[in-house]
């Protein structure tokens, strides 16, 4: 998603970003081999454990919210919006007709942790065709 | 909106990234005003009305396609 001349905020959100995943990849990594392997007994150790690969995650939804504050170039943050909503109506949507499928039709279970991931696949895509379209 | 922008930058030999760079905005935000494609807001608009030294009207007009 990064430009050919990346302003500041933009270089600062692409390392909040790649960050984030860095850290995603690793967390969950020791997350699920610590509750494969070697699972606490207590079970706030646990829900910790769970709960860690969400974190950065999280991470990376601050780091959108920043970029849209810092982001100087008015045309550069109305394309990033763009593209955050047509995300956001992609992943609502998506969402909200698998939910009547699964509930109603039978379809199998999709995981609630990988709503994220469709939201960002469905932000990716959108911000490419915008940008396309405004070249 | 219609806008004079090509021409204006033409008349000085300025190329979209010269402009961008004196607007402090990247060169596809050049781009996309200038065919029109992106209306700047009233502070840009009074960016780059400066920075030909005219006035706002004098640049963008009433319209639909982009000059």
């Amino acid at each position: 998603m990064a430009g050919r001349t990346a302003n500041p905020a933009r270089r600062r959100y692409n390392v909040r970003f790649v960050a984030a995943m860095t850290a995603y990849a690793a967390i969950t990594f020791g997350a699920v081999w610590t509750l494969r392997q070697a699972p606490p007994e207590a079970d706030v150790l646990r829900f910790a454990l769970a709960v860690a690969p969400a974190i950065p995650l999280l991470g990376v939804i601050w780091a959108v919210g920043a970029y849209l504050v810092e982001e100087t170039d008015e045309f550069r943050r109305a394309t990033f919006a763009q593209a955050l909503l047509w995300g956001l109506g992609a992943t609502l949507a998506f969402t909200t007709v698998w939910g009547f499928l699964e509930e109603l039709g039978g379809a199998p279970r999709f995981p609630l942790y990988l709503v994220f991931c469709v939201f960002a696949v469905a932000m990716g895509a959108a911000h490419l065709v915008i940008r396309w379209r405004y070249r | 909106m219609m806008n004079r922008l090509k021409v204006l930058r033409a008349e000085r030999n300025w190329s979209q990234a010269d402009l961008a760079e004196r607007l402090d905005v990247s060169r596809q935000s050049v781009n996309a005003i200038e065919t029109g494609k992106y209306d700047p807001s009233l502070p840009l608009a009074f960016k780059i009305a400066d920075v030909f030294g005219l006035t706002i009207e004098e640049i963008f007009v009433r319209g639909e396609e982009g000059a």
